[in-house]
């Protein structure tokens, strides 16, 4: 009785629908690829592999989302954090420091953001597209645009390769353990602990929240911080992965994973949503664009299908929402 | 002086000024151990503004405050809900898709380690405490919005009783609410009595307020005009006081 009480409370009925909807799509795209390719292990094994990028800013997004708030900022933390990376490795530091410099950069930028929402008290959606073109502004005037190679610097085999970009067995990217791993945490803090229920409150009616005696201003901050460090490590993720910075990683991000969060059952209004939602959200969204690749669809027609699923999912959660709380 | 007379709350000598608007003016208001008072006037009356400054939200520019003997300073809704005076707001206070249990423990949650919250205690706690306001429900897990008017206030209600305040105060608690949504405020509003609290209430209603309030207090234009037990008036008679704003010519 009381597991079935966890396990629903876990699964939250966005969730359940968000999974449905992902069985489905991959049973479609088993059946319809040439030679059945989709459920094989090249697939599957690329799909893992990028997955992560996406998913670790996803529920960084997600969770803020569920707050009230909006980042778009992380498509220019992304390479901010790629950047100084690689300064610092040329810098010849030891490595744990170029480790924390990077997701300072992460802690920055989410303090930035966090700061100016609460304060001016404007939309978020604004305030985070004006932090997204300053950062990159001056990113690109830092970085001349220009690819930077860490092999100078970093030799292969360091622990820091081992720690975010290796193969366990051959077979299993580590990135995916740290997509599951901060997911797991992440799910235990905001459905299990008091901030996370600050979290929820300060997104569903943030003035009861305030006149319960819950900092919201704080609790803003706080997440947008977190948003920023998961943004971070994704951009030190994905240059230990190309072995370079370049100026255009990370594009597209911002909406992907805001795409992945409503498609994973997250409210656009705050205080609807779970981790496993957004976790499965960005599965969804990442075999949406490998499943059409191997369907041997147009590249640049991929976007037409995720923009579609995005509206035809805010319009169904919508509609499950009501049903289930007739 | 710290003698109380057996008052729970006495406010003295109230001014409030909002620029150049006088808002309240000289006004006393006070509440007996265990009592239920109904605040009533017209708009504009300076009903709000008096529970405001008592639950910590204005500071009085002139006057002073006594709890329980003892002259106190609120200076924030902090300070108010230390000394146990809670405000019950309409659905304001609560999130609708948040749980009955997180809603009453919204921001005061029962947790231990690392901020984890005991689900079990706070569900079995929300649970009891309705049930002493006579609100049964089934679930405290579920979502507040699938509630009626009338428990939604229970829910409110039932935070205030949660954690042990000596004066609520509620501010319209019927307004929006059917017949029988209203009658089931009040009949919370008696459990409170009954728990030992003292209840203060703004209404316009004013038969609402006949039903339940021993003592009514009315405001006009920022002073207190009148200030009954029940048995010395009528709803009539606080009708014709609200509406006139005076007493009447005999």
């Amino acid at each position: 009785m009381a597991r079935d009480r966890l396990i629903s409370r876990l699964l939250g009925y966005q969730s359940t629908f968000t999974l449905l909807v992902f069985v489905v799509l991959v049973a479609v795209f088993e059946i319809f690829t040439p030679g059945n390719t989709f459920l094989q292990q090249a697939n599957l094994y690329s799909t893992a592999r990028l997955a992560p990028d996406l998913g670790i800013v996803s529920l960084g997004v997600g969770i803020l989302m569920i707050c009230g708030e909006f980042d778009l900022s992380i498509s220019s933390t992304i390479p901010a954090a790629s950047f100084v990376f690689v300064q610092f490795l040329a810098l010849g530091t030891p490595l744990w420091l170029d480790l924390v410099a990077t997701l300072a950069v992460g802690v920055i930028i989410g303090l930035v953001n966090g700061v100016l929402v609460t304060r001016t008290r404007l939309p978020s959606f604004i305030i985070t597209l004006g932090t997204m073109l300053f950062w990159k502004g001056l990113l690109y005037a830092a970085s001349l645009q220009m690819p930077i190679g860490i092999r100078a610097w970093l030799k292969t085999g360091s622990w820091l390769e081992s720690m975010f970009v290796a193969i366990l067995g051959g077979a299993l990217p580590v990135n995916v353990l740290w997509f599951v791993g901060i997911a797991v945490l992440l799910a235990a803090m905001l459905h299990f602990t008091k901030f996370g229920n600050w979290i929820f409150a300060t997104g569903d009616n943030e003035t009861a929240a305030r006149a319960m005696g819950i900092n919201t201003a704080r609790v803003k901050v706080i997440v947008y911080i977190g948003v920023g460090v998961l943004a971070a490590l994704v951009g030190l993720i994905s240059c230990l992965r190309i072995e370079s910075f370049t100026a255009n990683q990370g594009v597209g991000t911002e909406l992907r994973a805001v795409a992945s969060a409503v498609v994973g059952g997250t409210s656009l209004t705050g205080g609807i949503g779970s981790v496993l939602g957004i976790f499965i959200g960005t599965l969804t969204i990442q075999i949406i664009d490998s499943g059409m690749i191997l369907l041997g669809l147009p590249a640049f027609g991929i976007g037409t299908f995720i923009g579609a699923a995005v509206i035809l999912f805010a319009v169904l959660n919508r509609y499950f929402s009501r049903w289930s709380t007739r | 002086m710290s003698e109380d007379n057996g008052h729970l709350v006495r406010m003295v000598g109230i001014d409030k000024y909002f620029g150049r608007v006088c808002a309240l003016n000289g006004a006393d208001f006070s509440v007996k151990h265990n009592e239920i008072v109904s605040l009533v006037g017209d708009n504009g009356a300076g009903k709000s503004t008096l529970i405001k400054i008592l639950s910590g939200f204005h500071t009085a520019d002139k006057g002073e405050i006594w709890f329980e003997g003892k002259k106190v300073h609120l200076g924030s809704p902090r300070d108010a809900k230390n000394l146990g005076i809670e405000t019950v707001y309409q659905e304001q206070a609560l999130a609708p898709h948040l749980s009955i249990s997180r809603n009453v423990f919204m921001g005061r949650e029962i947790s231990g380690a690392l901020g984890v919250m005991d689900g079990h205690r706070m569900h079995a706690d929300s649970i009891a405490t309705l049930e002493k306001l006579g609100l049964r429900v089934k679930d405290s897990r579920a979502m507040v919005e699938q509630l009626s008017g009338g428990q939604r206030q229970g829910v409110a209600i039932a935070r205030v009783l949660y954690f042990k305040a000596k004066l609520v105060i509620l501010d319209e608690p019927t307004i929006a609410l059917s017949v029988k949504e209203s009658q089931q405020v009040m009949d919370f509003m008696l459990q409170l009595k009954n728990q030992g609290i003292s209840v203060i209430f703004i209404t316009h209603n004013l038969f609402h307020a006949f039903q339940i309030a021993e003592r009514f207090v009315v405001l006009a234009r920022g002073e207190v005009l009148a200030d009954v037990e029940r048995s010395g008036t009528s709803v009539e008679h606080l009708s014709q006081l609200v509406i006139t704003g005076r007493h009447e010519v005999k």
